[in-house]
């Protein structure tokens, strides 16, 4: 049962990002919500979109196929990412530069599993620290964090933190998430295979029914009810 | 001892008596006690899993929260597994203390119903507590201290109609003389559900806890059903005699059915005195007069077997509620593994009962031997405190203290009866039956202190460490045999006053 509580809301989630990438007409919030004006000719955005084959510029948005692919919030007077910043999770390239920003949550990059290349103002570490990232350059103003490694795998060192019958699962820079391994499945993995319900009702209730019978021929229908 | 001499030949008159009635009523009711106890049981197997269910992950760096959270940190019943502990040890006295006062209310309502009824209801009705209690609430993802509490006070209520129905049943069919040898058969019934509920629960626990109680509250239900069809509560619904009185009330006690691990003796007492009342011839049956229970406290050897007896049953208890909890978070070994290798004390526990009650009938004497498996099982405690991370000699370690700590219990509540009998009897066999029954009413009240305890072995367990709580135990078992040493003293000293006595007669 929690078990399949857990696949519903996997899969409820699932069907709402699809619903917003695909279904969805109206392009993502971020794009034009959080900072007016499009794509700037100087950023790496541009660069990205133009040389992409099928992505077209949108605002502050790169799309290919209504997903986010590049997203250019340099120069925007931000102090901190728009609430609307989670829809450019499927990004390769954003840009963050010329942004007063002071600090990112740790978390705020979660699920940002593409990502690729990450420009942020020179004050700002690249998220989940240097050594998450294949290449770090600073230029001028900016930073530029390229190309991400994956969490799980033995150089960054967090591929044991998951606990038994779980495996590591990369979800954005220096980010994991520990997911059920194999059979395990439900609430911390503790379970596994499905209840033999058939075999196991279908046995007792035969073998309950059989017993009864017997007995009551046997024992108790001569009892006299008194 | 005229009783004991005289006895021999009824056994085996019996047996020669028994129709298929006898082995019907036999099998139904002690697979009925066995299926109640596997339930009971079941909640002893889960612990671990239990408490992960209700508890977030916890790893100490808050830095690296384990994600997705849904999986790992959404339940919150407990903020860890220590607190978890200490709950599970109150639903253990919580289900103890019900199930004491239950013993009380259905002695009484089972002997003004039908005893057919009443077990079946019990069992159906139990099974379905257990089955709201362990499955419902997961699947509807409600966890809720208060909740479980209520339930597991109604389970303790409903379970307790069990014990002195299958024992009023036991009584009328096979009466007091065929005692010693059926109802030593009989009293591996707890052991038996002990083992049938561990391998239950074992095998399904994969699935998830849910359905360890799901089987074992299926099963027990199943059975409250087939008890419903199949059972002759007496002889006389079938157009049999009922089991007489034998006339040996002195050597029947002696021979007494062993008290399973968590059943209450007291009740079955009770029974079998109206039993005897009524079946008896009543001009010779003087009514004996009501003694209460501080005057039971001072007779002599009352005070200081009740003692001895509260604290085995004290470490019986925690091994019953405790080893396969231990066993998987001490030597971290899977949950299900650990239930099956925790069948070995209860195995243990059956075969050092049936050896130990074979060396004290060729003796004809309990204390002595007594004495000797209670020091072993010191020893046995002791070295399965240090018992190395190892599946196959933890199994051999646990079986012998299983088999030196609990047959020792059931040997005690059945010597008890007779030596605290025999010491204020004056003859009169009726009357011996009433003070031991009124001495063991003073040992129920014990045993509520008894339960306390088991609260307090969560707690040493959370404060200081799985070993203080052996150490614990070890303290409890030599404290046992320091209360019995008058008696033993006593009881050898009479031996060996009887030996030309015994010559003479033989």
């Amino acid at each position: 049962m929690a078990a399949s509580s857990w696949l519903l809301l996997c899969l409820l989630r699932g069907a709402i990002a699809a619903a917003s990438g695909s279904d969805d007409p109206s392009p993502p919030q971020i794009c034009s919500g959080c900072c007016a004006g499009s794509v700037r000719n100087s950023s790496a955005v541009a660069a990205f979109c133009g040389a992409r084959e099928g992505a077209e510029v949108l605002g502050r948005c790169c799309l290919e196929r209504e997903a986010v692919v590049g997203l250019d919030l340099g120069n925007c007077s931000l102090h901190q990412l728009c609430p609307s910043f989670q829809e450019a999770s499927t990004a390769s390239v954003i840009d963050l530069t010329n942004n007063p920003l002071d600090h990112l949550p740790e978390d705020v990059f979660r699920g940002f599993t593409q990502l690729q290349t990450l420009a942020l103002p020179a004050e700002l570490d690249c998220p989940g620290g240097n050594n998450i990232w294949d290449n770090v350059t600073t230029q001028g103003s900016s930073r530029i964090c390229h190309s991400q490694r994956n969490p799980c795998n033995g150089s960054g060192g967090y591929g044991w933190l998951c606990p038994e019958d779980s495996i590591c699962a990369p979800d954005g820079p220096g980010l994991h998430l520990c997911l059920c391994e194999g059979p395990y499945h439900g609430y911390k993995c503790l379970r596994q295979g499905t209840f033999p319900y058939p075999m196991f009702y279908g046995t007792l209730g035969a073998v309950t029914t059989s017993l009864s019978i017997l007995l009551w021929v046997t024992q108790r229908r001569k009892v006299k009810t008194s | 001892m005229p009783g004991s001499l005289r006895r021999p030949p009824a056994n085996r008159v019996l047996v020669s008596q028994f129709t298929h009635h006898h082995v019907a009523v036999f099998l139904l009711t002690f697979f009925s006690y066995s299926l109640l106890h596997a339930s009971r049981k079941t909640f002893s197997n889960v612990k671990v899993s239990i408490s992960s269910q209700w508890t977030p992950s916890d790893l100490n760096d808050t830095a690296l929260k384990l994600q997705p959270y849904e999986l790992w940190n959404s339940s919150h019943l407990f903020p860890n597994t220590g607190e978890a502990t200490l709950f599970l040890g109150t639903l253990d006295t919580i289900f103890l203390f019900s199930y004491a006062v239950g013993l009380f209310v259905s002695g009484i309502v089972g002997d003004r119903l039908n005893m057919r009824l009443v077990l079946s209801f019990g069992m159906c009705s139990s099974a379905l507590v257990v089955f709201v209690f362990g499955t419902v609430s997961e699947w509807l993802h409600f966890y809720h201290k208060w909740f479980y509490c209520c339930l597991w006070i109604v389970n303790g209520l409903l379970q307790s109609t069990g014990w002195p129905c299958v024992v009023a049943v036991m009584g009328k069919w096979f009466g007091k003389a065929g005692r010693g040898f059926v109802f030593g058969l009989w009293s591996a019934c707890a052991s038996v559900g002990n083992i049938l509920g561990a391998f239950l629960a074992s095998s399904v626990l994969q699935y998830g806890y849910e359905y360890a109680f799901l089987v074992t509250a299926s099963v027990q239900f199943a059975g409250g059903v087939i008890v419903f069809f199949g059972l002759v509560t007496s002889p006389k619904e079938v157009g049999l005699p009922e089991a007489g009185e034998e006339g040996d009330g002195v050597g029947a006690a002696e021979e007494d059915v062993s008290e399973p691990l968590m059943g209450g003796s007291d009740n079955y007492d009770e029974d079998d005195q109206n039993y005897t009342v009524q079946t008896a011839d009543p001009s010779s049956i003087p009514q004996p007069k009501a003694i209460g229970f501080f005057q039971a406290c001072c007779l002599p050897g009352v005070m200081l077997y009740s003692l001895a007896y509260a604290c085995l049953k004290l470490v019986n208890y925690s091994f019953f509620f405790w080893l396969p909890f231990y066993l998987s978070s001490n030597f971290g070994w899977k949950e299900a593994e650990a239930d099956r290798l925790s069948i070995w004390y209860d195995v243990g526990g059956i075969v050092g009962g049936t050896i130990q009650g074979l060396i004290s009938d060729m003796l004809q004497k309990r204390a002595p031997v007594l004495a000797i498996s209670l020091i072993l099982a010191v020893g046995s405690l002791f070295g399965y405190s240090r018992s190395p991370n190892n599946k196959v000699i933890n199994a051999v370690i646990m079986a012998v203290t299983g088999k030196r700590s609990t047959s020792p219990s059931s040997m005690l509540s059945a010597a008890e009866q007779c030596m605290v009998g025999r010491e204020n009897s004056m003859k009169k066999e009726e009357k011996v039956s009433f003070v031991c029954s009124a001495s063991l009413d003073g040992l129920s009240t014990l045993e509520c202190v008894v339960f306390l305890f088991q609260y307090l072995v969560s707690l040493i367990q959370e404060k200081l460490g799985w070993m203080w709580v052996f150490y614990f135990f070890i303290l409890m078992t030599s404290s046992t045999v320091l209360f019995i040493t008058p008696l033993i003293v006593r009881e050898i000293s009479a031996l060996l006053r009887e030996r030309p006595a015994l010559r003479l007669a033989g």
